[in-house]
C-alpha cells in the first residue's frame, strides 16, 4: 500500500518536473513568435498583451521583401548540408581510424589534438583567415567558407565518431575480412550500416553548428547575393537599433531548419549516441 | 601495419584542421606579440610581452574583475546546466506516452545560435518591455519594471541564467544517451542487492556512464569560456564591467578598438587557460580511465 | 536504419540541387567596367536606397557595373579595415569619422584634390563639408555625404498632459525631467543613452554648461586646459549625475540607441536626445503629431555645442579604376541624388542648394536642424578623431560614465580618470 501510494507520489513529482522543463524551454520561443506577429505600435506597449489584437504578418513580409531574405537562406541551407555532409564523411573515417588506431600514446596525442581545437577563440583567427584566404583570391568564396566549417565542426565530430566505433567490436571487421573484403570495404560494407544513427548523429551536429555561424561568414563572404542566415539577421542591428518586430521574424524563420534536422535527427542522435556517447 | 592506413584515414580530418584552424591560430598568435593595431598599421613590429602587460595593468578595465566574471560565469553555467540537464535525461529515460515529441520541443534550444538566444533573452529581461517584468507587475511583486540587465549583480543572474537555458539540452541529449546505454541487467544486479534509487544512481548509473560526464563537462567547460556570444548581445560586458569575461572583451578590443594585438593577446590567455585547466583536470578524473 | 539512409541521401541531394543552382557567378565578361562599392552605414532600408542608386547609375553609364558590399553595421568597419590591409581591389568606399584617420594612416585613401578642382559642385558644397573632407592632414580625402547633428525630440502629447512646457535651456531640461518622473511609477524624463559610444550624446549635452570649448578639439577649454577640469566641468558632471538619478529610468544605464527609441515611443522618456536619421526610425511606429523637434536646448554658457557626426565617400588606393569611381561619387554624391538619399534615409544633406530649394530640411521635424545649423547661439565643435587614444575612448568613457552614475567612483575621480586619460 505505502509502496504504492510513493510510486503514485513519484508519478506526480516526475510529471511536474517534466511540465516545468517543457514551460521553461518553449515560453521564450513562444514570446518570440508572439511578438512576431505584432503590429510595430503593440510591441512596445506596457502591461505587455500576451496574443496581438489583430495578429498580423507584416514582420514576416519586411523580412522577405527588403532583405532578400530567401537567397540567403538558399545560401545558408547549401553550404550547411555540403559542410556538414562532408565533415560527416571525414569524420566517420578519422572516426573509425582513431577507435581502431592501436598506438596508445599517439591515440592520446591525437585526441587531445582534437579537444584543444575547441579551445581556438574564433577571434584570434578571423584575421589570420582573412589575410591567408585574401592572398590565395578566396575570398567571397562560398566554397572556401565551406572548407573552413569542415574543419571548425570536424575534430568533435570526430571524438563523436570515434565513441560510436569504440562500441562496435573490431570482430565485425575481421568477419569481413576473412570473407576477403579489404579494410576500406569492411568500413563501407560491415561497419557503416551499423553506425547510421551515429552518422546521423554527427551530421546534425555539424549541420547546427554551421547554420548557425555568423562571424566567420562575415569575414570571408563580401557579396550580399552570398551572404547567410545569421549575417541577414545580424544586419537588422543597425546604427538606428534593432526592429524587434523583423527580428524576430527572421529568428523564427532562421530556426524552421534547425528544427528540422534536428527535430527528424534527435531519435538518430539520441540512438546513435547510446551506441557510441562522447566518452573517451 | 595496420595504422599506417588508418593515419592515412585520419589525412583529410588532419589536413582541415591543420589548414583552417592550427595555420590560422599559429599567425594569430604571432599578432599577439606585435602592435597590431588597426589604427596604424605602417609600424608593424615585435613587441615582445607589451601586449600582455597592457592587458593585465589596463587602468580603466581591470583585467582581474574580467578573470573573476570569467570565473562566476563559468561555475554557474556549468554546474547549473549539468545538473538541470541530467535531471531531464533522468526523467526522459523511462519512455512515456509523447516522449518522442516531447524530447523534441524541450531540446530545441541546442538547435539555436548563441546570438538568437541573447536577442531573444534580453527582449525578454528587457527593462521596458520584457516578459519577465510584465509577470512580476501582474503578480504585484514589483511596482515598475526592473532593469535585469542595467544592475551590475542581476546582469550577471540574467546573462547566466540565459547561459543554463541554453547548456542543458546539451548535457540532457548526451547524458541521455549515456544513460540509455547502461545494461538493464546492472540495474537488476543492484535491486537484487538491495539497492535503493539514490544508491543506484551513484553506484551504478554515475559510475557506468562517467566517460560521457567527463567529456561532456570538459568540452562545455571550453564552450562556455570560448563563446561570447549570448553576454555580447544582451549586455556586451556592462554595466560597469559587471558581465564582462576574457571572451567578450576580446571581441571589444578587436571590433571596438581596432587593437587586433591586444585582441590576440586575449585569445592566447584563454586558450593557455583552458589548456591548463584540461591538463589538470584530465589528470585528475582519467587516472582511472584507461585512454586519452 | 533505412530511414537514415534515405535521410542521408535525400539531404545530400538537396544539397547538391542547390549547389548546382547557385553556381559561383562568374565574373562579368562583357568588357564592362567593375566597380566595388563597400558601404559601412548598413541598414537593410538604406542598402535598398543605394542599391536602387545603383541600378539608376549603371543605366545611365551601361559600360559600368558597381558591386555593393554590405556587411552588417556591427562588423562592416572591420570587415573594411582587413579588406584595405591585405590590399584587396576596392573602388568606392564609405568612410566616417570613426574611420577616417585609420584609413589615413594606412595608406587606403586616394587624395581627391585633382578631382575636386574641377568639380562643378564644389561651390554649392557646404563650407562645413569642405572642412570635413578635409578634416585629416588638411587633405580631402573623403567627399562628405551626410551629417548628423543632434536635436531634442519631444513628445508633446505627453508634455501637454502634465501642463509642463518644451525646455529651451538644459536647466529646464533637466528640471522638466525630475518633475515628468514624479508624475508617475513608470514616467521619467530623459531618455538617456548608457551604452555604445555614450559621449556623443552626453558630453554633447555638457558642453553648453561647462562653456569655452575649444571648437578644434572639443575635450580642452580654449585655454588648453581638459574640458570638465574646473568648476563649470565639476557642475556639469554632477548635474548630469542629478539627471539620471532624478529624472531617467535606472534601466537606462544599459539603454542603446534601440532602448533610447523605444523609451521613446512608449513615452516613458518624452525627451530624447538624437540624429535626425531618428526620424525615419520612428515612422510607423509613432504618430507624427505625438512629437516635435526643437533645438538642443543651450546651456548655462548661453550656448550649444554641437558636432558633425559623419558619413563620406572616398575612393581607395587600390583601385584600379579611380577616374570611373570619382565619376559615380560625384553622381551619387551631387546635389540631386544626395538629397533623395537623405530623404529616404533621414541625415542632414551636404548641399546649399538642397537647403534653398527644397523646403524638406526646413520644414516640419527638420525645421529644428535647419534651425541650429544657423543659430547664433550654435558653435560647432570636433571630437579629437585625430588622437591615437579616440579609438579606444568609446569603451573607456562607458564604463566610467557607468561607473559614476551608480555611484561606485565620484565624480571627481571620473574627472581625473578622463583628464589622465587624454594626458592633460
Amino acid at each position: 500500500m505505502i509502496n504504492r501510494k510513493k510510486k503514485i507520489a513519484a508519478k506526480i513529482a516526475r510529471f511536474i518536473l517534466l511540465a516545468i522543463f517543457l514551460i521553461a524551454a518553449i515560453l521564450p520561443l513562444f514570446w518570440i513568435f508572439v511578438t512576431s506577429i505584432k503590429d510595430g505600435t503593440e510591441i512596445y506597449t506596457f502591461p505587455l498583451k500576451y496574443w496581438p489584437d489583430k495578429p498580423s504578418l507584416n514582420s514576416y513580409r519586411e523580412l522577405f521583401s527588403f532583405s532578400d531574405f530567401g537567397t540567403y537562406f538558399r545560401n545558408s541551407l547549401v553550404i550547411s548540408l555540403s559542410a556538414a555532409f562532408g565533415a560527416m564523411v571525414i569524420s566517420i573515417l578519422s572516426g573509425f581510424a582513431l577507435s581502431r588506431f592501436t598506438n596508445k600514446r599517439a591515440k592520446g596525442a591525437i585526441e587531445l589534438g582534437m579537444y584543444f581545437t575547441q579551445t581556438i577563440p574564433t577571434f584570434i583567427i578571423m584575421v589570420p583567415i582573412f589575410t591567408i584566404f585574401s592572398s590565395l583570391g578566396w575570398i567571397n568564396s562560398r566554397i572556401a567558407l565551406g572548407f573552413v566549417y569542415v574543419a571548425t565542426v570536424v575534430a568533435f565530430c570526430t571524438i563523436m565518431g570515434k565513441s560510436f566505433f569504440d562500441r562496435i567490436p573490431a570482430s565485425l571487421e575481421e568477419a569481413a575480412k576473412i570473407d576477403g573484403c579489404n579494410l576500406f570495404q569492411a568500413l563501407v560494407k560491415v561497419i557503416l550500416p551499423v553506425t547510421l544513427p551515429g552518422m546521423a548523429a554527427i551530421f546534425c551536429f555539424a549541420f547546427i553548428n554551421i547554420w548557425n555561424e555568423l562571424f566567420i561568414a562575415v569575414t570571408v563572404l563580401s557579396s550580399s547575393s552570398k551572404m547567410t542566415v545569421p549575417v541577414a539577421l545580424n544586419s537588422f542591428i543597425s546604427k538606428t537599433g534593432i526592429s524587434w518586430g523583423v527580428m524576430s521574424a527572421g529568428i523564427i524563420v532562421a530556426l524552421l531548419p534547425t528544427m528540422i534536422v534536428f527535430g527528424i535527427g534527435q531519435k538518430y542522435i539520441v540512438a546513435g549516441l547510446t551506441d557510441g556517447g562522447v566518452k573517451g | 601495419m595496420r595504422n599506417k592506413w588508418y593515419l592515412l584515414m585520419m589525412v583529410p580530418a588532419f589536413l582541415f584542421i591543420l589548414a583552417f584552424l592550427y595555420i590560422p591560430l599559429v599567425r594569430g598568435v604571432v599578432m599577439a606579440f606585435q602592435n597590431y593595431n588597426m589604427f596604424d598599421l605602417t609600424n608593424l613590429h615585435f613587441i615582445g610581452l607589451d601586449n600582455f602587460k597592457a592587458i593585465i595593468t589596463d587602468p580603466y578595465t581591470d583585467f582581474w574583475q574580467i578573470m573573476w566574471n570569467t570565473l562566476i560565469w563559468l561555475v554557474f553555467s556549468l554546474i547549473f546546466q549539468f545538473l538541470l540537464g541530467f535531471t531531464l535525461a533522468l526523467l526522459l529515460k523511462k519512455p512515456f506516452m509523447g516522449r518522442g515529441i516531447y524530447s523534441g520541443l524541450v531540446f530545441y534550444a541546442w538547435a539555436l545560435s548563441g546570438f538568437a538566444i541573447g536577442l531573444i533573452w534580453s527582449w525578454l529581461f528587457n527593462g521596458q518591455f520584457g516578459l519577465f517584468n510584465d509577470f512580476l507587475v501582474r503578480l504585484g511583486l514589483i511596482d515598475t519594471p526592473i532593469g535585469f540587465l542595467s544592475t551590475p549583480g542581476l546582469a550577471m543572474v540574467s546573462v547566466i541564467i540565459t547561459n543554463i537555458w541554453y547548456g542543458v539540452p546539451f548535457f540532457g541529449i548526451m547524458l541521455l544517451a549515456a544513460l540509455q546505454s547502461v545494461p538493464n541487467e546492472l540495474y537488476e544486479a543492484s535491486v537484487l542487492d538491495g539497492c535503493g534509487a539514490v544508491k543506484q544512481l551513484f553506484y551504478v548509473t554515475i559510475p557506468y556512464i562517467k566517460p560521457t560526464i567527463i567529456s561532456t563537462i570538459l568540452l562545455r567547460t571550453m564552450w562556455i569560456v570560448n563563446y561570447p556570444d549570448i553576454i555580447y548581445a544582451m549586455t556586451n560586458g556592462g554595466p560597469v564591467n559587471s558581465t564582462n569575461i576574457l571572451a567578450t572583451q576580446m571581441i571589444n578590443e578587436v571590433f571596438k578598438q581596432y587593437d587586433y594585438g591586444q585582441g590576440s593577446a586575449f585569445g592566447v590567455i584563454i586558450m593557455l587557460i583552458l589548456f591548463i585547466y584540461s591538463v589538470i583536470y584530465l589528470k585528475l578524473t582519467r587516472s582511472s580511465e584507461a585512454d586519452i | 536504419m533505412k530511414k537514415a539512409t534515405a535521410l542521408l541521401v535525400a539531404l545530400l541531394a538537396a544539397a547538391l540541387l542547390f549547389a548546382g543552382g547557385s553556381g559561383e557567378s562568374a565574373a562579368s565578361d562583357s568588357g564592362k567596367i567593375q566597380l566595388t562599392f563597400f558601404e559601412t552605414m548598413t541598414s537593410p532600408g538604406r542598402t535598398q536606397v543605394l542599391q536602387d542608386l545603383i541600378a539608376e547609375y549603371e543605366s545611365l553609364n551601361p559600360n559600368i557595373e558597381i558591386e555593393l558590399i554590405s556587411p552588417p553595421y556591427e562588423q562592416a568597419d572591420n570587415r573594411l579595415s582587413m579588406m584595405l590591409n591585405s590590399n584587396q581591389e576596392l573602388d568606392v568606399i564609405e568612410v566616417r569619422d570613426y574611420t577616417q584617420k585609420q584609413f589615413v594612416n594606412n595608406g587606403k585613401l586616394l587624395d581627391l584634390t585633382p578631382y575636386l578642382e574641377n568639380w562643378e559642385e564644389s561651390d554649392d558644397f557646404l563650407p562645413v563639408a569642405h572642412e570635413i573632407a578635409r578634416n585629416v592632414d588638411d587633405t580631402p580625402y573623403i567627399l562628405t555625404s551626410c551629417l548628423y547633428v543632434k536635436a531634442l525630440l519631444v513628445r508633446t502629447d505627453i508634455l501637454e498632459q502634465y501642463g509642463i512646457e518644451i525646455p529651451t535651456t538644459m536647466d529646464e531640461m533637466y528640471e522638466a525631467s525630475k518633475e515628468l518622473s514624479q508624475k508617475a511609477p513608470n514616467q521619467f524624463g530623459y531618455a538617456l543613452r548608457g551604452k555604445s559610444n555614450t559621449f556623443k550624446i552626453s558630453d554633447v549635452l555638457m558642453f553648453g554648461n561647462v562653456g569655452n570649448i575649444d571648437t578644434e578639439n572639443c575635450y580642452q577649454t580654449t585655454d588648453g586646459k581638459y574640458w570638465l577640469d574646473n568648476e563649470n566641468g565639476k557642475k556639469a558632471m554632477e548635474q548630469y549625475v542629478d539627471l539620471f538619478k532624478n529624472g531617467c529610468p535606472p534601466d537606462s544605464i544599459n539603454w542603446g540607441f534601440n532602448e533610447q527609441i523605444n523609451g521613446f515611443i512608449s513615452g516613458t522618456t518624452p525627451f530624447l536626445v538624437q540624429d535626425p536619421d531618428v526620424i525615419g526610425s520612428l515612422e510607423g511606429q509613432l504618430d507624427p503629431d505625438c512629437y516635435t523637434v526643437v533645438p538642443l536646448p543651450v546651456g548655462t554658457s548661453g550656448y550649444r555645442y554641437l558636432d558633425y557626426g559623419y558619413n563620406g565617400f572616398a575612393i581607395s588606393t587600390t583601385s584600379k579604376h579611380p577616374d570611373e569611381a570619382w565619376d559615380f561619387i560625384a553622381w551619387l554624391n551631387g546635389a540631386e541624388k544626395n538629397a533623395e538619399f537623405c530623404k529616404a534615409y533621414g541625415p542632414l544633406p551636404v548641399f546649399q542648394s538642397i537647403y534653398d530649394n527644397d523646403d524638406y530640411f526646413s520644414s516640419d521635424k527638420y525645421q529644428a536642424w535647419a534651425d541650429e545649423l544657423v543659430a547664433e547661439d550654435t558653435i560647432f565643435v570636433k571630437f579629437p578623431i585625430d588622437s591615437e587614444k579616440y579609438p579606444a575612448w568609446a569603451q573607456i568613457q562607458e564604463q566610467g560614465m557607468q561607473a559614476m552614475l551608480m555611484g561606485n567612483v565620484s565624480v571627481e575621480d571620473t574627472i581625473n580618470t578622463f583628464k589622465e586619460y587624454w594626458g592633460y
